[in-house]
């Protein structure tokens, strides 16, 4: 297991280095019969949990349509919700910090951490400091980062990354978590049960939160309408790490926030039924302000920091923008057959499977992850399963697309036009003009239909895992028109 | 303004010229399940208990000794609450020592997270669609009640029971007033993140045990 965590170096590009690896790692990875186990048994598990939390397949299309239009809306207003979101949250007492980068959030995050003098901070999960690998730039500065989701706490531990954007830890079984326990907890007494090793992973975990200087967590939702943070989640460290620290930093991505609060219910039941197949996670947890006079616990300072890494230019286009949308869900994952198969550390990027194939693009530029559009079946699972309606497989033959375009064309996506191969193009374009001239086409099919012996066995890499097809003997036209003409005979 | 927040809005703002919500379809309402209030109490016992969570039918004047009861079976003798709780639990004193938050939980997180093995709070409201119960915790009931302690017992008012979380919020009007922290409670603290099994007890409380007041 500590092979997958050296193909990820540590600098600020690690992903753009691993996500080039893409081809590599799948090899790897379906070599490996344990990960795939481990894969396909959690897989089944989340799809049979989400087929049962949605009994009704009318109203999972009215709460899916009625989701997927209130992202659109919040999207088209992205602008002035997140101002209004960060007046909102300002007057509630708690700071908004901006950054564009990756580097500037950790810079920022650093510096708040440091002002306070604090040296141990506790991590609720959280997928956006995956992408700014806030715990390895925190941890240069001698501060220790310390993930307190199981799961997380698990990858962690590993040196590794979550394969997983909800179940981080999904690519390890008992046997290797207990494994990984035995060497690095001291005092552990080797069992897989299961109760067991959670227990030595809680009391490992609340000595942590009680001693932390500072916490920090994602965010589910963030509201604008009231300036509120909502967090979702099962185990309660979400809670502890904002509430028992003295300061609480929450890092997210502009695209989650919500203009209502009325928008957050239905947000929230599609949200976990996708997810996990529950009608609600245990805690739902909505943070308001930083603790008040007179209160007694609670942090008394709560920063949010807002990252766009890419994100504004996914919202350029219409069709891209829709990538925005996404609720970070997995169910997209959870149902793809690529992702089961070959696991999520294969494709080197913070997000993996179908969400990851279209929103790393912009976060990494397409020509650092131009294999990853390419890496579907197109079968649609993803696109149906979606709770926000993100038409997936459009968006990754678009990004094929992207990657293929000549040079020239206005910008859309960092790195398009990465994969386009003169050859290729001189093929295609020879193509259109052949099936777009009557003349060179009947031509064309005469000449391919009589010279079909010329055909090679081999055609590179096509034909390793197919056999090439070969014209036919005589094209369609001609047996058509030998059929009328028998026709008329007759 | 700082440049990070006017770079975003530009690049934002420079590609939205003429785009508005105003040509989306309309939102189409989600029907609400309809359960008359007897439905509702079912509903959010049901799902409770589903969850693991222990759900104790009692009357009012029952709390106190229920709480005595339930302590014991656990072999446990003391119990933290808010202020507000002290006169309603006067009664078991003797047998079980109660003692109210700290002025303040700095300074005082070792003996909390170590040496409090129960606390009891009240709640605001409960949610039968979803089986939750709704906490607004302030200076009299701090938010780490709830949390830290590995037993939760809370006290839920029959009658405060909302049909889905949607109309919790529009009747109560909550956008006009949220507290510092508001929490949707749905069983004890519980995790599936090893190999899909659920262990409770995760981070916060392993018991969660409901108190449902007729
Ligand atoms: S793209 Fe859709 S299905 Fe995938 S994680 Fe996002 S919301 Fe969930």
């Amino acid at each position: 297991m500590n092979t997958r965590a050296n193909t990820i170096a540590t600098d600020g590009s690690k992903y753009e280095a691993s996500a080039r690896q893409f081809r590599g790692n799948v090899a790897r990875d379906l070599a490996n019969p344990q990960l795939r186990e481990n894969f396909r048994g959690a897989m089944d598990y989340l799809t049979d949990k989400r087929r049962q939390a949605f009994p009704s397949e009318d109203e999972l299309e009215t709460l899916r349509r009625k989701c997927q239009l209130i992202k659109q809306r919040c999207l088209l207003k992205l602008p002035e919700l997140l101002e209004q979101l960060e007046s909102k949250l300002e007057q509630n007492g708690i700071q908004v910090h901006w950054a564009e980068t990756t580097a500037e959030a950790n810079t920022i995050i650093a510096e708040l951490i440091q002002r306070k003098n604090g040296t141990k901070v506790v991590k609720g999960k959280s997928m956006v400091s995956e992408e700014t690998a806030l715990n390895d730039h925190l941890q240069a500065q001698g501060i220790e980062c310390l993930e307190t989701d199981m799961g997380e706490y698990i990858v962690q531990m590993a040196g590794e990354h979550p394969s997983h954007i909800i179940m981080p830890a999904i690519h390890q079984n008992k046997s290797q978590v207990a494994d990984l326990f035995a060497h690095n907890i001291p005092g552990f007494d080797y069992t897989t049960d299961v109760d067991t090793l959670i227990r030595t992973g809680r009391q490992a975990l609340r000595d942590k939160f009680c001693h932390a200087d500072v916490g920090v967590t994602g965010v589910n939702f963030a509201v604008a309408e009231t300036g509120t943070l909502c967090l979702v989640e099962n185990e309660g460290n979400g809670r502890m790490v904002s509430t028992v620290p003295e300061m609480h930093i929450a890092i997210t991505g502009i695209e989650k926030v919500v203009e209502l609060l009325d928008d957050v219910p239905p947000l929230l039941s599609l949200l976990t039924r996708s997810a996990t197949g529950q009608i609600i996670s245990t805690y739902f947890n909505m943070i308001t302000h930083p603790r008040r006079e007179g209160e007694k616990d609670g942090p008394k300072e709560v920063h949010l920091v807002l990252l766009d890494n890419g994100r504004s230019q996914a919202f350029a286009d219409e069709e891209l923008r829709q990538t925005l949308q996404c609720i970070r869900c997995g169910a997209c994952m959870n149902h793809c057959p690529v992702y089961t198969r070959i696991g999520g550390h294969a494709y080197g990027t913070v997000y993996p499977g179908p969400i990851g194939k279209i929103v790393s693009p912009h976060m990494l530029g397409l020509e650092a992850t131009k294999d990853l559009p390419t890496a579907s079946s197109l079968c649609g699972a993803c696109g149906e399963v979606c709770p926000v309606k993100i038409p997936i497989p459009k968006i990754l033959l678009r990004l094929r697309k992207e990657s293929v375009k000549a040079k020239g064309e206005p910008l859309v996506v960092k790195g398009q036009g990465c994969n386009r191969k003169p050859l290729e193009a001189g093929i295609w374009k020879l193509w259109s003009r052949l099936n777009t001239s009557p003349v060179i086409y009947a031509i064309a099919m005469w000449l391919a239909s009589r010279g079909r012996w010329l055909t090679p066995a081999k055609a590179g890499a096509w034909t390793r895992v197919r056999t090439l097809p070969k014209p036919a003997r005589r094209p369609l036209r001609e047996l058509v028109k030998q059929r009328e003409q028998r026709r008329e005979g007759q | 303004m700082n440049s990070a927040k006017a770079n975003i809005l530009a690049k934002l703002k420079m590609q939205l010229p003429a785009a508005t919500d105003a040509a989306l379809p309309a939102e189409p309402a989600a029907a609400p399940e309809v359960r008359s209030p007897a439905q509702n109490v079912e509903q959010f016992v049901r799902l409770l208990t589903d969850n693991h969570a222990e759900v104790m039918r009692i009357k009012r004047a029952e709390i106190a000794a229920s709480v005595k009861t339930l302590l014991q079976q656990r072999d446990i003798n003391q119990l933290m609450c808010g202020s507000g709780w002290v006169d309603a639990l006067q009664e078991i004193e003797g047998e079980i020592s109660l003692n109210t938050f700290y002025p303040s939980i700095d300074g005082n997180k070792d003996t909390l997270f170590n040496s409090v093995p129960a606390a009891i709070t009240g709640s605001r409201c409960a949610i039968a669609a979803t089986g939750s119960i709704v906490l607004w915790p302030d200076a009299s009931e701090p938010r780490s009640l709830s949390l830290v302690p590995p037993l939760h017992i809370v006290v839920v008012e029959q009658s405060a029971i909302y049909n889905d979380f949607g109309e919790l919020i529009r009747k109560q009007r909550w956008s006009e007033q949220l507290p510092t922290n508001a929490v949707l409670i749905s069983g004890p603290s519980k995790t599936a993140d090893i190999q899909q099994t659920l262990a409770y007890g995760a981070h916060g409380p392993r018991e969660l045990v409901v108190l449902l007041v007729e």
